[in-house]
């Protein structure tokens, strides 16, 4: 990033530059200011470590953290590396333990990263062993601290980092609270590895319009259509972002007739033998159908008619990012509604029936801007200025929003920036 | 288990025929290869050992594996490629009445249209089959698939 010129030709984040998507020296900064930051990033759910003694792996950005349950009930986290010599400590990816033994050299961790063993640390037959002057309460592991809202888990590496619930604003506490608001059980595990750098899929899950274009099988069935009652809203930072939609809210012929007259449906409409997959049980007060909820940095939590998840990405350099999709019920789903989430998350995940397309367009973007990383891309659906929220989905502010409290973190922000 | 040759040799072709259909993109033929109830369903081998039911595909009868394709033929967009099955010997583990149970290992080569190919999946197929007066179909297929961080995107089934 050494260069002169600004990165961003407009205040309003209009035009994304490519090399944003290419720079390794921008990738290095994002994961120490953004990951490493006073960013709140997703760990995972209460429900993937319900007992005392579990863990499971999760990414900072691309930095592997643990996080568990002890003893106690509480939880904590830390970043998976030996403070003796570097090596990874847990080596499976989700477990249940005492303690946590790095295997290189024996050192051994409390489940909260107090280092509280050391092989020979005085030595042998007086020969040996550390020096007189070293202490294991100066050799703890890394951690983060840890803040949980209705299950899920958040960690941050800032001392400084505001509140959570202030952090995520009203418009996240009410929908990611309301999904999250009974016990959940999981359902599994999906995951997606794209070759494209890991903000394309930040911009997507923010960006309205692509829904029914790219994703043929939402217009089709009216799971997402520009002609719906629908909108991308922000909170207050415009750092995270809903998109949502009410299915049945066009009315059939005129929504086929809009795509029609705009060149988008070529050919005939398809019909599916079992109507079963798209058809949405209300669940909620407001009935609304569709939610995408992005959470700055790394995560989205989902409802799509009944198939409820996770998405937690991590970042994988500057040109590969993987989704793990977390999918889950309720505690209290009857044996119909768990089988018909299953047969919904045939929607999402690598194989996703109005998600796989994602992973085709994002490396299309990858490969065509890696080359000559010089040109930038135009985000000035539902208009330039100010970043608003907007009843359509014709609408790609979100996407604005997203590199607004980008830039701020990352010390870029233009002369007389958006927030 | 010990089975009647003309038995295995059934097997070995409805499953040999079905990777084959899938890497000719003759997927109403591999369709044709599940009996209606039949289920078909990649599974994550991380489920599989949380015990947790989600599939990256999940097909309760062949109704809605019907659905998958007709998607895949007029909705769904991806990556442009050819995919090569490389599956092994089935392993026949038991044969009650007219249904075998059979496990066999399969690679699936995925090649895009510049000539690159990379391994896209390795796992094991888990099949019941049902050896009927027709011929052998799945009552049940249940591909394990190893390789569960899927690299770009899973369209056509393996």
């Amino acid at each position: 990033m050494s260069r002169e010129e600004p990165i961003w030709e407009r205040a309003d984040y209009s035009k994304v530059p490519y090399q944003l998507y290419h720079d390794p020296e921008i990738y290095r900064r994002e994961q120490e200011r953004i990951f490493r930051g006073p960013a709140w990033s997703v760990l995972g759910l209460e429900a993937e470590i319900p007992n005392p003694g579990d863990y499971r792996i999760a990414y900072a950005g691309d930095l592997p953290i643990v996080f568990n349950r002890d003893r106690d009930g509480r939880i904590n986290a830390f970043v998976n590396r030996c403070a003796h010599r570097g090596s990874e400590v847990v080596r499976e990816p989700r477990g249940n333990v005492k303690d946590f033994t790095c295997i290189y050299h024996a050192w051994c961790y409390s489940a909260q990263g107090d280092l509280v063993g050391v092989p020979f640390v005085r030595g042998v037959r007086g020969q040996g062993g550390m020096p007189a002057d070293f202490r294991m309460a100066d050799h703890g592991l890394r951690t983060l601290r840890v803040a949980t809202f209705n299950g899920l888990i958040f960690g941050t590496f800032h001392e400084a980092a505001e509140p959570l619930e202030q952090y995520l604003g009203s418009l996240m506490v009410e929908n990611v609270g309301e999904i999250l608001a009974r016990p959940i059980r999981l359902l599994g595990y999906q995951r997606q590895r794209i070759h494209a750098n890991w903000k394309m899929y930040l911009e997507n899950v923010r960006d309205a319009y692509h829904a029914s274009l790219l994703h043929e099988f939402n217009r089709t069935f009216g799971l997402s259509r520009l002609t719906q009652t629908s909108g991308g809203y922000m909170d207050e930072r415009h750092r995270h972002a809903m998109l949502f939609q009410f299915k049945g809210s066009d009315a059939e012929d005129a929504a086929r007739k809009a795509y029609s007259d705009g060149q988008v449906q070529r050919g005939e409409y398809m019909t599916l033998r079992d109507e079963s997959l798209v058809a949405a049980i209300t669940e909620n007060r407001t009935g609304v159908s569709t939610r995408i909820i992005s959470i700055f940095p790394n995560a989205v939590v989902h409802q799509i008619a009944n198939c409820l998840g996770l998405r937690r990405v991590r970042t994988r350099g500057p040109a590969e990012l993987e989704i793990e999709f977390v999918l889950f019920g309720y505690q209290d789903d009857d044996e119909a509604m768990t089988a018909h989430r299953i047969n919904q998350a045939n929607m999402v995940g690598p194989a996703g029936l109005i998600s796989m397309e994602d992973g085709e367009a994002l490396e299309r973007v990858q490969r065509a801007t890696r080359p000559d990383p010089s040109g930038a891309g135009i985000i000035e659906m539902g208009g330039k200025g100010p970043l608003m929220n907007l009843d359509t989905r014709v609408n790609e502010m979100p996407v604005r929003g997203f590199w607004s409290y980008y830039s701020e973190l990352m010390g870029i922000e233009p002369e007389g920036a958006q927030r | 288990m010990k089975v009647d040759p003309s038995v295995k040799e059934r097997i070995e072709r409805l499953i040999v025929d079905s990777a084959m259909f899938i890497d000719r993109d003759e997927l109403d033929a591999w369709i044709a290869c599940f009996e209606q109830e039949a289920r078909y369903v990649v599974l994550p081998r991380e489920n599989r050992e949380l015990d947790l039911p989600v599939g990256i595909i999940h097909c309760e009868n062949r109704a809605r594996l019907e659905d998958r394709i007709v998607c895949l033929r007029h909705a769904n967009k991806y990556n442009p490629h050819y995919d090569r099955h490389i599956v092994s010997l089935p392993r026949i583990l038991a044969l009650d009445g007219d249904v075998a149970s059979v496990e066999t290992n399969f690679m699936v080569v995925q090649t895009d249209k510049t000539g690159e190919s990379r391994l896209f999946c390795a796992g094991v197929y888990e099949d019941r089959i049902r050896l009927g007066d027709e011929g052998a179909r799945f009552v049940e297929r249940i591909a394990v698939v190893d390789t569960f961080a899927v690299p770009t995107l899973m369209a056509t089934p393996v």
